[in-house]
């Protein structure tokens, strides 16, 4: 079949390896002491990178047709307006109303 | 005339409605995309409570955090990594016409997955004992805060929810691993195995995202 | 006639195929038997189930209303109490909105017309269909059983605290009943997606899709990444009603007003899978019974991507009162006007196709006409209702109820009924009694502007909507309403009535009644079980109607999917010798 790719065992390997040592590191920052918010950031930004390369190699994403990847993009682009406009109610709650 | 009936096994898969095999393929492969979509705005509503109330009350999270095993957290993420692993492999010997592949590599994919079941029982019976039950039950007192609750209720949701996927997961790859010793599928036809292993990666995936938010809150 | 295609390696045998008149056997007689229909895998089959369901459903939710309006003939008791009433609205709304105009042009129409259109066999999963169909069911028997058990009095809305403490009803069995049927709707929207993407016939380009299948494509896009939100809301309305889990709940710690914020992003954009798929067969019956192209085809093709996505940015405007940031106040008050723009654009457009268009008034056309009118009065009061200063007095009053009425019956369901009308002949090979078709139509209009323009007026003068009893002042309007509402029955009958009348001693339709250029109608009515004998090929846009009907019936020699066996060549061969002799 045409347009199939086939990753070598060794590539897989390497991939499951990198998504590993990435998860030490993810316990190893846990216990750096970074002030909040950056920690959040550095927490999920780790765990973007681990599940691009999930998407990008185990599910092939980046050898697929273009479409899937935006199929991607745009759940997680709607999943970000999700909680963003809430968080504009929900994080303003106290606040006065703003003079212009 | 074997000739015709070896090309009619190689594409009896295909339905009437496609015009060929890849075009089927395809198909199947977006429409899983598509579903993996609904999963994430799915987990998303649960992802977006986290988040307010987290916003709300920062303090409470990182005390009820540390009921939470940073160890055995961190196994379970390794676990399902290596199923993820196992799974690719398994695509990649339906690609290779190995069926034994397949189905090794199935089984040590549904093997990691109880693992991973049973260290969330013995998680959740431990908190069970200490009374850490959802909502209306909860009991522990060993959490100065008044909103101790809403943490605990919104961690069963999200790992029970999670939890459900990788059960439904698990039966998946079982109903393939019986297909595959029957050899349903050679490098011509192995859409099943492909978009079930879509569906193992994006259980993966949120719980790449779910550890570091319950678990290594420091 | 053989036409090359220049650009692939292999060469195309393409002949004109004209459609059979009055098939002897097609989709509706090719497998006989209940079990044939119950265990079928083909689109029209599964559409026509569904068509017979939510007709039920309609009706059903129809006499809630009627009862609704009986009880509202005086402000006293008449043969309800209170908390009876609270059920008989809430099931109304809940009936409509989930069971009727979420799958009604989408499941329905859709499924029907959809694979016809883009000349391919079958959508995408066929089995997912029939599943489809099936859950919506499984869903409509847990509904119907919560009804018989206890019903339901929260509103359609669900609103906590009420649903998840001090309710009695049975909000449990309705919430689990309403998230099984949500994925009814997520899997026909990715069964279209798909199909859409990757089943169209050769030639039909993005830029070629009928616009009804653009609409269906929003839908199914807003219908996928919107209904898993409601899902999980109701998963944890479930979960707080069953162990208080405390998350809606001010009394443990939590916040109402986020379940109207995980609620109303799913709900909001529900109205829009509403309305989209109907704005789409709008574009169709316009041009077909104008006899001209649409006007503006990118124009109405990108609006409704453009509705999909605005509709997802401006839910808060149904929490204007709720207790919401000022800040989230102001912000989606603001988005709330853009989103009008799209829709806005639609109704100039399709004003455009019929000027200097060859009208001819059939019944569809009728309903068009009809929507145009009632959909811009709904339209408008909506973005008078994202007004913050107005929405504080009009919120919760009868303003509101008549807005929604106005684009969802008034606007939605003519754009139902017309589609129906239009695709009556391609569905069931019959005609109906334009005479009384008109007539119902008409008696429906006037039904149904008597039932609603009175509550524009109690709304803006204070009547609470969701009240069982008010103030002597407003009984006039109730009442003339009330009869709006039995009229608006009457007309409902007698079209039930033409329509059995037309399945049962029908006049035989043609295979195209109506002269459109679509692909559908280049098929016979009904459709033939397997849609095209041979893959049709596309040449022209869908709404070409200064080409003539012989260029929209190309179709590939079935054998060897196009390419041919020799003995079509040597037929063309043969063709072509004859024509350069003459």
């Amino acid at each position: 079949m045409s347009g199939h790719h086939i990753s070598s065992a060794k590539f897989l390997w390497g991939v499951g390896i990198s998504l590993l040592i990435l998860t030490i590191i993810t316990v190893g920052v846990a216990f750096i002491e970074i002030p909040s918010p950056w920690n959040i950031v550095v927490a999920i930004a780790i765990a973007l990178v681990k599940a691009s390369i999930v998407a990008a190699f185990f599910m092939n994403l980046y050898w697929d047709s273009r479409f899937n990847l935006l199929l991607l993009v745009v759940g997680i682009l709607f999943f970000i307006l999700l909680i963003g406009i809430t968080l504009m109610d929900t994080l303003y709650r106290t606040d006065p109303l703003p003079s212009f | 005339m074997s000739q015709t009936s070896a090309i009619d096994q190689l594409t009896a898969h295909v339905q009437h409605h496609f015009v060929d095999s890849d075009q089927q393929f395809e198909s199947a492969k977006m429409g899983m995309w598509v579903f993996l979509v609904t999963e994430i705005l799915f987990f998303g509503g649960l992802f977006a409570a986290y988040i307010v109330y987290r916003a709300w009350y920062p303090d409470l999270y990182i005390m009820a955090s540390e009921q939470l095993d940073t160890f055995w957290g961190g196994v379970n993420t390794v676990v399902l990594i290596g199923s993820s692993l196992t799974v690719a492999m398994a695509i990649r010997s339906a690609q290779l016409n190995q069926q034994k592949g397949i189905v090794i590599n199935l089984l040590i994919t549904i093997a990691l997955a109880f693992v991973f079941m049973v260290i969330k029982y013995f998680e959740y019976s431990h908190k069970f004992e200490l009374g850490i039950f959802p909502g209306a039950y909860y009991t522990f007192e060993g959490i100065d805060h008044p909103q101790a609750n809403i943490f605990f209720s919104i961690y069963y949701m999200m790992t029970g929810l999670h939890g459900v996927h990788v059960i439904v997961g698990i039966g998946l790859m079982v109903w393939l691993l019986v297909k595959a010793r029957k050899g349903v599928f050679h490098s011509n036809y192995y859409t099943p195995v492909e978009i079930t292993g879509l569906y193992w990666h994006l259980v993966d995936i949120i719980w790449i995202f779910l550890f570091p938010l319950l678990y290594l809150i420091d | 006639m053989a036409t090359e295609e220049t650009a692939r390696i292999k060469k195309l045998q393409v002949q004109r195929y004209k459609p059979e008149e009055n098939p002897k056997v097609h989709f509706l007689n090719a497998e006989k038997g209940i079990w044939s229909w119950l265990t079928t895998i083909d689109h029209k089959r599964i559409g026509i189930m569904y068509l017979a369901s939510i007709a039920v459903f309609f009706f059903i939710g129809g006499m809630l209303a009627i009862l609704l309006r009986t009880e509202l003939l005086t402000p006293a008791q008449n043969f309800v109490d209170a908390n009876t009433y609270n059920q008989i609205f809430t099931l109304h709304g809940a009936i409509m909105i989930f069971f009727f105009l979420i799958p009604s042009v989408p499941a329905a129409l859709g499924n029907l017309i959809l694979p016809l259109q883009l000349g391919c066999k079958d959508v995408a999963f066929p089995r997912l269909n029939l599943a489809s169909y099936y859950i919506y069911v499984i869903g409509a028997l847990f509904t119907l059983t919560a009804i018989f058990t206890g019903g339901l009095d929260t509103g359609w809305t669900f609103y906590t605290p009420y649903s998840s403490t001090t309710s009695g009803s049975n909000v449990l069995l309705m919430t689990l009943g309403i998230f099984i049927l949500g994925f009814s709707s997520i899997l026909t929207g990715l069964n279209f997606i798909v199909t859409i993407h990757k089943l169209r016939a050769p030639g039909l380009t993005w830029s070629k899709l009928p616009l009804f299948q653009w609409s269906l494509y929003a839908t199914s896009i807003i219908q996928v990444l919107a209904t898993p939100v409601l899902a999980i809301t109701l998963l944890l309305l479930t979960m707080e009603r069953a162990l208080s889990i405390g998350i809606f709940d001010p009394n443990l710690g939590g916040d109402p007003v986020l379940y109207q914020h995980f609620f109303w992003f799913y709900s909001h954009p529900a109205v829009y899978i509403m309305i989209v798929p109907g704005f789409g067969v709008i574009s169709e019956i316009i041009s077909t019974f104008s006899k001209k192209t649409i006007f503006g085809y990118w124009a109405i093709a990108l609006s409704s991507l453009a509705i999909a996505f605005i509709g997802f940015l401006v839910w808060g405007h149904h929490m204007f009162t709720a207790g919401q940031s000022s800040l989230a106040n102001m912000v989606f008050s603001f988005l709330t006007f853009l989103v009008g723009i799209p829709t806005g654009i639609k109704i100039f457009n399709w004003l455009a196709t019929m000027y200097k268009g060859s009208i001819d008034m059939k019944t569809p056309m009728l309903y068009a006409m009809v929507f145009l009118f009632l959909f811009t009065i709904g339209g408008f009061t909506g973005i008078m209702l994202g007004a913050l200063s107005v929405d504080i007095h009009v919120h919760d009053t009868y303003y509101v109820v008549a807005h929604f009425h106005y684009v969802m019956m008034g606007g939605m369901v003519m754009a139902f009924l017309g589609g129906l009308h239009y695709w009556w002949p391609k569905m069931f090979g019959k005609m109906y009694s334009e005479y009384w078709a008109k007539i119902s139509c008409a008696i429906i209009f006037i039904g149904f502007n008597m039932t609603f323009l009175p509550q524009f007026v109690m709304g803006s003068q204070g009547m609470p909507r969701r009240y069982y009893n008010y103030i002597d002042q407003f009984q006039p309007f109730h009442q003339f309403s009330t009869i709006g509402s039995y009229v608006l029955g009457i007309g409902f009958f007698i079209m039930f009535g033409y329509l059995l009348h037309s399945l049962l001693r029908g006049k035989k339709a043609t295979a195209n009644p109506w002269g459109s250029r679509a692909l559908e109608w280049q098929v016979s009515s009904p459709a033939p079980q397997h849609n095209f004998e041979h893959t049709p090929v596309i040449i022209n846009g869908p709404y070409d109607y200064h080409k003539p009907m012989s260029e929209f019936q190309l179709g590939i020699a079935g054998s060897h999917n196009g390419h041919g066996s020799d003995a079509d060549i040597s037929q063309t061969n043969k063709e072509q010798a004859a024509d350069k002799a003459k």
